[in-house]
């Protein structure tokens, strides 16, 4: 009973647990810097980003949370947009439904090849789902031609909802930025959660989770289909944004492009994932205009990056705020 | 007293060596037990298997009765045994109280339906958090929860770390060294804290330190390259001739 007091006048005086900020007013900021943003870089672009923005933000929970590098989570974001891009296609041409088959798909691949993965760990949970990524490339860019169309990729067509055409702006654009919001919704609420402790805690001894009772694998397991259906997820908006695709969606290569997104932002932070990901593509989009091998500067970036700066720039951010508000540490 | 836990032929080979050879033990429920010998002689390696972290090459372990030689370590949790680690084991990146999350919801059944455990906010949880700070309170650490566990200093990790394993509350207390790297003034506070929560388990200690704890105990097993070579009261045990010969190397 004394501890118990003694605790609880702990808990409510000196070390009382901050509140982080309300998600609603979060949210909101996010939904403004978005929308002003897209006029001065146009709202198709500001599409391309979000849409970008939630694959970072996909990769980054099992990334940067759960602190398992993976070449493999393209394999998830091409499944999603192969499946809606058929779907619509061959069942019905409703672009909500698409995107709902493209998730499911998805997340139904991650749990079959989540079972075998979330065994490993380190270079080799990296190099298996890099594996697998491969074994659906040549599928979807050889085996499958007749169906996929193979190399040359194939055109997508989205229907409307109802009267309404989705894939016209502005509507589109609020559509994509409402999605980006989810995810960003959902990865907050989840990584806040009992549940975020645990894929933090795999990030750093997962031998200890076993000897507190709990089943290690289980939880990699679900952090790794949730984090593959909001990638799927990616992708099915991908292809009602260009109406067309191509294996490329597919490749193994393209995944250094959301590795390098995480580090910029700071990896094992939602923010950082959004910053990381919309910086990313202003570079991707604007330096390849004035550098022809854009990628060098990437490089070289990228090298600063690791050396001078391991928490990204939102981890740099919250360090030098901290110091000069005096609470840092 | 019935007895907690039973080893009948317990082996642990790792090639040609014999870590843990033919252990026979029995610990009585509610009694406190310490096991010495020098460093390689399978002290750590029958923690191991008590806990499930390998399985034996041969022999049963038996828990309250029940064949549990090839459970899971999370399944021995569940049935009610907890161990703490030798090198501590905690989660450096996370801050105090958020290490002990995990600990204190695993046995909370409201926290078994998805919702709760995936979507329910810590730091607004009220509920969790007294949890948490009042088995940090239990190890002098309320003042520290929100520090990063890694900016502890290293006694108050070895705190945290059994913290985290009472937090489970288990039938079964396996303490893999604890005084191990602590100062004078930490190890005289850990000996408090073990004197103060010794009546709610049953425990098994691994000890270098026997002088310390030597009061504490009920019953000591002694091992020597992987055997049981004695075992007994404390103030019996430790003066036997083959004791000291082979734990202090002294020779009458």
């Amino acid at each position: 009973m004394e501890i118990k007091r003694l605790a609880n006048a702990a808990l409510f005086k000196n070390t009382e647990i901050k509140s982080s900020p309300r998600i609603l007013v979060e949210l909101i900021i996010i939904a403004v810097v978005f929308i002003l943003l897209s006029f001065f870089l146009g709202k198709p672009r500001m599409t391309d980003f979000m849409i970008f923005g939630i694959a970072v933000l996909s990769y980054d929970l099992i990334y940067g949370y759960m602190g398992h590098l993976t070449i493999g989570h393209m394999l998830y974001f091409g499944t999603g947009t192969y499946s809606a891009t058929l779907f619509m296609k061959l069942v019905s041409p409703n672009p909500l439904l698409g995107i709902i088959a493209g998730i499911l798909a998805g997340a139904l691949l991650a749990a079959i090849v989540g079972s075998l993965v979330v065994r490993t760990k380190g270079a080799t949970f990296a190099l298996v789902n890099m594996a697998f990524n491969y074994v659906g490339f040549f599928l979807v860019a050889y085996a499958w031609a007749d169906v996929t169309g193979g190399e040359d990729g194939m055109a997508s067509f989205t229907g409307t909802v109802g009267p309404v055409n989705l894939q016209q702006h502005p509507l589109w654009f609020y559509f994509v930025l409402s999605c980006l919001l989810l995810s960003f919704f959902l990865l907050k609420k989840i990584t806040a959660s009992p549940f975020g402790v645990m894929v933090k805690a795999i990030k750093h001894n997962e031998t200890r989770i076993k000897f507190l009772g709990y089943n290690v694998h289980y939880y990699k397991l679900v952090t790794f289909v949730i984090a593959s259906a909001l990638a799927a997820f990616a992708g099915t908006l991908t292809t009602i944004n260009y109406g067309y695709i191509a294996p490329d969606y597919l490749s193994p290569l393209r995944n250094e492009e959301l590795i390098f997104a995480n580090l910029i932002g700071g990896a094992g932070n939602i923010y950082g994932a959004l910053l990381g990901g919309t910086l990313y593509m202003v570079m991707k989009d604007y330096l390849s205009i004035y550098v022809a091998r854009w990628e060098l500067v990437l490089g070289i970036l990228l090298v600063v990056i690791s050396l001078k700066f391991r928490t990204g720039l939102v981890g740099f951010l919250k360090k030098h705020i901290q110091l000069r508000s005096g609470s840092g540490r | 007293m019935s007895q907690i836990i039973t080893t009948v032929g317990l082996s642990k080979h790792f090639g040609s060596l014999k870590a843990v050879n033919n252990v026979n033990i029995a610990i009585k429920e509610g009694s406190i037990n310490g096991v010495i010998g020098p460093n390689g002689s399978g002290k750590t390696t029958l923690f191991n298997l008590l806990s499930g972290y390998f399985l034996p090459t041969e022999g049963t372990i038996y828990f309250q009765g029940e064949d549990i030689t090839h459970l899971t370590p999370q399944n021995r949790v569940v049935k009610g045994i907890g161990r703490s680690f030798q090198l501590v084991s905690i989660f450096p990146q996370l801050k105090v109280y958020e290490n002990m999350v995990l600990s204190v919801i695993r046995f909370l059944k409201r926290y078994k339906t998805g919702s709760r455990f995936y979507l329910s906010r810590i730091d607004a949880n009220k509920e969790i958090l007294n949890d948490c700070m009042q088995c940090l309170g239990m190890v002098g650490l309320e003042d520290k929860a929100q520090l990063r566990s890694g900016e502890l200093s290293y006694g108050d990790q070895r705190l945290l770390e059994i913290a985290l394993t009472v937090a489970l509350k288990p039938r079964l207390l396996l303490l893999d060294e604890p005084l191990a790297g602590l100062g004078d003034v930490e190890i005289s506070f850990m000996l408090e804290l073990l004197q103060r929560i010794k009546k709610d388990f049953t425990m098994v200690i691994v000890e270098h330190k026997i002088t310390k704890i030597e009061d504490f105990i009920d019953e000591l097993f002694v091992m020597s390259q992987g055997f049981v070579i004695c075992q007994g009261k404390p103030s019996e045990v430790l003066y036997t001739p083959e004791v000291r010969k082979c734990y202090w190397g002294e020779v009458d």
